[in-house]
């Protein structure tokens, strides 16, 4: 049996506080939460559902906790995480997984700009569509996009994969289409059975950087 | 990376005693510690002047030479019969025509720039309180950050701080170096974007140990974390690793973009805590990805007051832009302080035309960024710190009689570790080891013997601004106001607010506009 924190009318010290103590007995439910951004900070673990809509940065930094997101999430979904799990049902804003070091961000639905924008490390799944300047300066790590991308996907590309199922508007500076090996293949196919994603694994392609000091002439 | 100095400097060696020219190849020194190849070696082992034009009159050699047989000396200048096409200014045509780029260097704007130094102090006599007696009389110089704010506020025995230079930038043991100048003398020492060493963390508590059995150095400094547009090595571990954390949002060097590490400097170490390749430039984002208007930056804040469980203090740092409207909006996001860093600021490496030419001048940042706490009603409240190109005490107490609270020593920090300000530091071939990466070049600086001079620099500096205040007629440096200043020429006191030397009044166009100190 899960914990309830209602945070309607309540501010970010207040609901913080409850769900600090709570989480270290249990998974917490928290409801009516879509007004509080920074929710679930810097947790280290714990499991935390938000049920309805999350506001902005939720789960920044966090280092271990699991977040389950029943509905959409506002920007900056999972900002500089570490490590943990971040999981959202629905759609959401500007900016997931952006300077992610580590953990894992799945949104189901649809993501917006600068989705993993300086990633350095995580696994960051869009189950449908990401917007412009996606993976921008991305140092580490997997983004995975099941749909489409806007302009600019992957600018500046340093280190780590983008695996695509969709068409994108434009690739961006430093970016090179790679052949999918079977171990991608083995890899992608993890993400979608562990996350419950349906998608067509034969339609992917697979972006890596072209130079890895592209700011050299 | 031509400095915008070459050609300036007379070099010469003295062949009577110079041990090279008396028993060729016997010493190189000269050739070794120059940044710029001034001097040269041949097959036979004779050293020569290759390119006396190439001197930045850093005087390494000469400190270096065993003979004491190097003399350095200002030429005539250029710029009275060939400005605008000096000889410098020719060399950086050249420069770029030849290779295509642009030049970088470090260490702030040269040349001459409105300062402090045309403003002068006004003593206490007759018609103003009594002088207070430096020897016997006692004079506060502390100063709290994040009063009433957190349940633990920074509480400076000096109203100084090390801003923030990064590892990357510096060296590993500069960066010991600075913890141990803080610890001994309880002020601030600023990570910088790089991440943050083990070590700094008890190193900064005046602890010899990282189990923190043996205390060394008293009273124990203030470790401050930045949070930056490249986020390099944060984490919650990291947020909750700072006595304060400071939000960068700009800096004097390269206002406008993000910090600069040339992947000359980017070793295995500084890359692992960074996240990127060994040897690749690591080009921070010139504004957050994860902030696009105020409404977000209070957010930032105020999660950071969250994951730090509302305990430490939460500072701003900002590049020499609009102070007025860039105080205000730090003040309304939160902060607890608020540094602000003027046009003469610049440890780190930047575009020459950034770093020469984009900028307010620190004396001129000073009283808007005053005005605009005052006109918050948080002047005193929120913390006010003037950083670039402050150099000791001179500069401390006219800026904190302007209305600041305190001042940073970046680039002064490191002179007192020994640089001679070559302005190389960018090169990563740093002769004192201070911004150097190359573990020989790094062995040269011992941070026990760098730590003890940067607090004697500390501690003889703060001596120096009591010596002002207590002569000024007060006993807090939180009395001083403009009162104690006056203004030396018209441009100054145009700039300033402050009165003008003879005239005893303001220019007009201050009249009703308020001052920038306590007592405007």
């Amino acid at each position: 049996m899960s914990l309830v924190v209602d945070a309607r009318g309540r501010d970010l010290r207040s609901v913080s506080m409850e769900l600090k103590a709570a989480v270290t007995k249990g998974p917490v439910v928290i409801q009516e939460a879509a007004h509080l951004h920074g929710l679930v900070a810097g947790f280290k673990s714990g499991e935390v559902i938000i049920k309805g809509d999350g506001g902005d940065y939720l789960g920044v930094l966090n280092d271990g906790a699991t977040i389950r997101v029943k509905k959409n999430a506002g920007h900056y979904l999972a900002d500089n995480m570490t490590r943990g799990l971040v999981i959202v049902e629905g759609d959401a804003g500007y900016g997931v997984g952006a300077y992610c070091y580590g953990g894992t961000a799945v949104v189901k639905g649809n993501a917006g700009d600068f989705t993993a924008v300086m990633n350095k490390g995580a696994t960051i799944i869009i189950g449908g569509n990401a917007g412009d300047e996606v993976a921008t300066y991305m140092l580490a790590g997997d983004l995975v996009i099941v749909g489409n991308a806007g302009k600019n996907l992957g600018n500046y590309l340093i280190r780590g994969n983008i695996y695509i199922g969709g068409e994108w508007e434009s690739l961006g500076h430093n970016t090179l289409l790679e052949e999918m090996s079977p171990a991608d293949l083995t890899k992608l196919h993890g993400y979608f059975d562990e996350y419950g994603i349906d998608a067509d694994l034969t339609s992917f392609k697979k972006i890596v950087r072209r130079s890895e000091k592209p700011f050299y002439k | 990376m031509l400095p915008v100095v070459n050609g300036t400097f007379c070099v010469t060696v003295m062949k009577d005693r110079c041990i090279n020219a008396r028993m060729p190849g016997k010493c190189a020194t000269c050739v070794e510690v120059c940044p710029y190849d001034v001097y040269a070696i041949d097959k036979a082992g004779n050293v020569r002047v290759q390119n006396y034009n190439a001197c930045v009159g850093c005087r390494i050699c000469a400190e270096y030479c065993p003979e004491d047989a190097i003399r350095i000396n200002p030429a005539e200048s250029e710029f009275l019969v060939r400005s605008p096409w000096t000889f410098p200014q020719v060399e950086e045509i050249h420069y770029k025509a030849r290779t295509g780029q642009y030049m970088l260097r470090g260490f702030g704007t040269m040349g001459d720039t409105p300062s402090f130094d045309n403003i002068t102090i006004v003593p206490s006599q007759i018609a103003s309180p009594a002088p207070r007696d430096k020897y016997r009389e006692e004079c506060n110089l502390e100063v709290v950050i994040g009063e009433g704010a957190c349940e633990n506020p920074i509480r400076l025995k000096y109203p100084f701080i090390f801003p923030a230079m990064s590892f990357g930038a510096l060296s590993r043991e500069a960066r010991m170096a600075l913890a141990i100048g803080a610890a001994q003398t309880g002020i601030i020492n600023n990570t910088g974007e790089g991440g943050l060493l083990k070590d700094e963390t008890w190193l900064i508590k005046g602890y010899e140990n990282e189990a923190r059995t043996l205390k060394r150095w008293q009273p124990g400094g203030y470790l401050v974390v930045q949070w930056s547009t490249g986020r390099w090595g944060v984490s919650a571990d990291y947020v909750r690793a700072g006595d304060g954390v400071e939000i960068k949002i700009g800096q004097g060097a390269k206002p406008g973009m993000g910090g600069h590490l040339l992947g000359a400097k980017v070793t295995a170490e500084i890359a692992a805590i960074r996240g990127i390749p060994v040897g690749s430039d690591a080009l921070s984002p010139c504004r957050y990805y994860d902030v696009q208007n105020l409404e977000d930056m209070k957010r930032m804040v105020a999660f950071i007051r969250d994951v730090t469980d509302y305990k430490v203090p939460i500072l701003f740092k900002l590049g020499p832009s609009r102070p007025y409207e860039d105080v205000k909006a730090c003040v309304e996001a939160g902060a607890d302080a608020i540094s602000i860093d003027g046009l003469a600021g610049g440890t780190g490496a930047s575009p020459a035309v950034v770093t020469q030419g984009v900028g307010i001048p620190t004396v001129a940042l000073v009283p808007p960024a005053v005005r605009a706490l005052k006109d918050m009603g948080v002047h005193r409240k929120v913390k006010l710190f003037v950083l670039g190109g402050i150099r000791g005490g001179l500069d401390a107490y006219k800026a904190m009689a302007m209305g600041a609270d305190g001042v940073g020593f970046g680039a002064a920090a490191e002179i007192a570790m020994g640089c001679r300000a070559c302005m190389a530091c960018a090169t990563g071939q740093c002769a004192y080891g201070i911004t150097a990466q190359d573990p020989k070049l790094r062995a040269l600086l011992i941070p026990e013997e760098a730590g003890d001079r940067l607090a004697n620099f500390i501690k003889a500096t703060a001596e120096e601004v009591k010596i002002l205040t207590m002569l000024s007629g007060h006993d807090d440096i939180k009395t001083l106001s403009e009162e104690d200043l006056r203004a030396m020429d018209f441009n100054t006191a145009a700039i300033t607010g402050l009165k003008l030397i003879g005239y005893e009044g303001r220019v007009p166009w201050w009249d009703g506009r308020g001052g920038s100190s306590n007592t405007g």
